[in-house]
């Protein structure tokens, strides 16, 4: 499907700009799913153990910071797609 | 009808009528191709000296060393045995520096070492990322004239948000972390530490190789996290506080997303600034406790 709609993109002159859509767009996709399951599983083992708290809170922000990071490598790596073209 | 409903209601009134009201005056401008939003992270230098030139992202740097040394020394000398609040954030922000980042990540006396080293890496990329929410006159290439003298246009920009600055913080961690486990292990112990325990025979061709490039890429993870994070705040606040408008010139637009200009500020100030200078000290701390043992 990918290759289609960049197909169509570069017939209809779109090019550039598509490298920060797709970029920062899967970048979001997979960095939202990832944020998503590290605040799900924090909520689920502070009920679970709510004495762990601190610990947790610290280990979460960690997993939080090296997934969102995930979304910025898309949408630099889009960025430089659109400069160097 | 409760006040807060009212007050939420006219608040939404107000947002909508600006939309419109600018959307009258205005009209749907032409496309506006001047404006280039990279020159807004450009680097100009105002004192050239070759490889020492300055520009703004040195200012920044310098300003920011300068916050770095001076609040913390200044507080230090001030200590009081009944704190008040400044003193009170500042022993807060020591104890997440020593117990958090240091303490956890490394035995006590490699800690005692290294959280000299780690305490001031946090508070550096701290002090360089808050700054960088304050707008200052930087902007050089766009001036403006108060009383005959031109003022260069305020801007917010970030010495972090220059993929230079981060590169050389994270060369020193990778220099640093090396440096130790080397030290301690000895150059063949350490490379021998890389590669995990149980691997044997011909699994070893596959997993060293991949072992060293993984201690390569912690160089450009740490340091395309920290800028990228910022570049992209710095980015998206510029364009939803007027860029986009400016250049698609459709003035309705500037207010249409001014809000979200906000919140995104708020977030970044709030929690990517700190965030980041504290995921930069912990993973340097991470890195350099396990380079001095086997895994």
């Amino acid at each position: 499907m990918l290759t289609t709609i960049i197909s169509f993109a570069a017939s209809s002159g779109v090019g550039a700009g598509l490298g920060i859509g797709i970029g920062g767009g899967l970048g979001a996709v997979g960095a939202g799913v990832g944020i998503g399951i590290i605040f799900g599983k924090v909520i689920e083992s502070v009920t679970r153990q709510p004495e762990m708290r601190d610990e947790i809170t610290s280990i979460q922000w960690l997993g939080f910071a090296l997934t969102e990071a995930v979304f910025f490598y898309g949408l630099v790596a889009g960025l430089l797609s659109y400069v160097l073209k | 009808m409760s006040s807060t409903r009212k007050l939420l209601l006219s608040i939404f009134g107000f947002y909508v009528f600006g939309i419109v009201l600018l959307l009258v005056i205005f009209g749907i401008g032409k496309k506006n191709n001047s404006f280039q939003i990279q020159n807004e992270f450009k680097l100009v230098n105002w004192v050239n000296l070759g490889v020492f030139s300055i520009n703004r992202a040195v200012v920044y740097l310098v300003i920011s060393t300068i916050l770095t040394i001076v609040t913390m020394v200044w507080i230090a000398r001030r200590m009081q045995a009944r704190p008040n609040k400044v003193q009170t954030a500042v022993e807060t922000l020591y104890s997440l520096m020593r117990d958090n980042i240091t303490g956890d990540n490394m035995g006590d006396a490699m800690a005692r070492r290294w959280f000299p080293f780690l305490g001031a890496l946090f508070l550096f990329i701290w002090f360089n990322n808050l700054i960088g929410y304050i707008p200052l006159p930087t902007n050089s290439e766009e001036t403006f004239n108060i009383f005959g003298v031109a003022v260069p246009s305020f801007a917010l920009y970030a010495a972090t948000a220059n993929i230079s600055v981060p590169l050389v913080l994270a060369l020193v961690v990778f220099v640093a972390f090396n440096w130790e486990g080397v030290r301690t292990q000895g150059p063949i112990g350490y490379v021998k530490s890389l590669i995990p325990a149980g691997v044997h025979g011909p699994m070893l061709l596959l997993i060293a190789p991949l072992e060293v490039i993984s201690t390569f890429m912690r160089l450009i993870s740490l340091t395309v996290r920290l800028f990228a994070n910022i570049l992209a705040g710095h980015m998206i606040i510029l364009f939803m506080s007027g860029a986009l408008a400016v250049i698609l010139g459709l003035s309705f637009l500037g207010w249409f997303t001014l809000p979200a200009a906000i919140l995104i500020y708020l977030f970044e100030l709030g929690l990517v600034a700190t965030l980041q200078a504290f995921i930069f000290a912990t993973l340097s701390a991470i890195y350099l406790g396990g380079a001095v043992t086997h895994h």
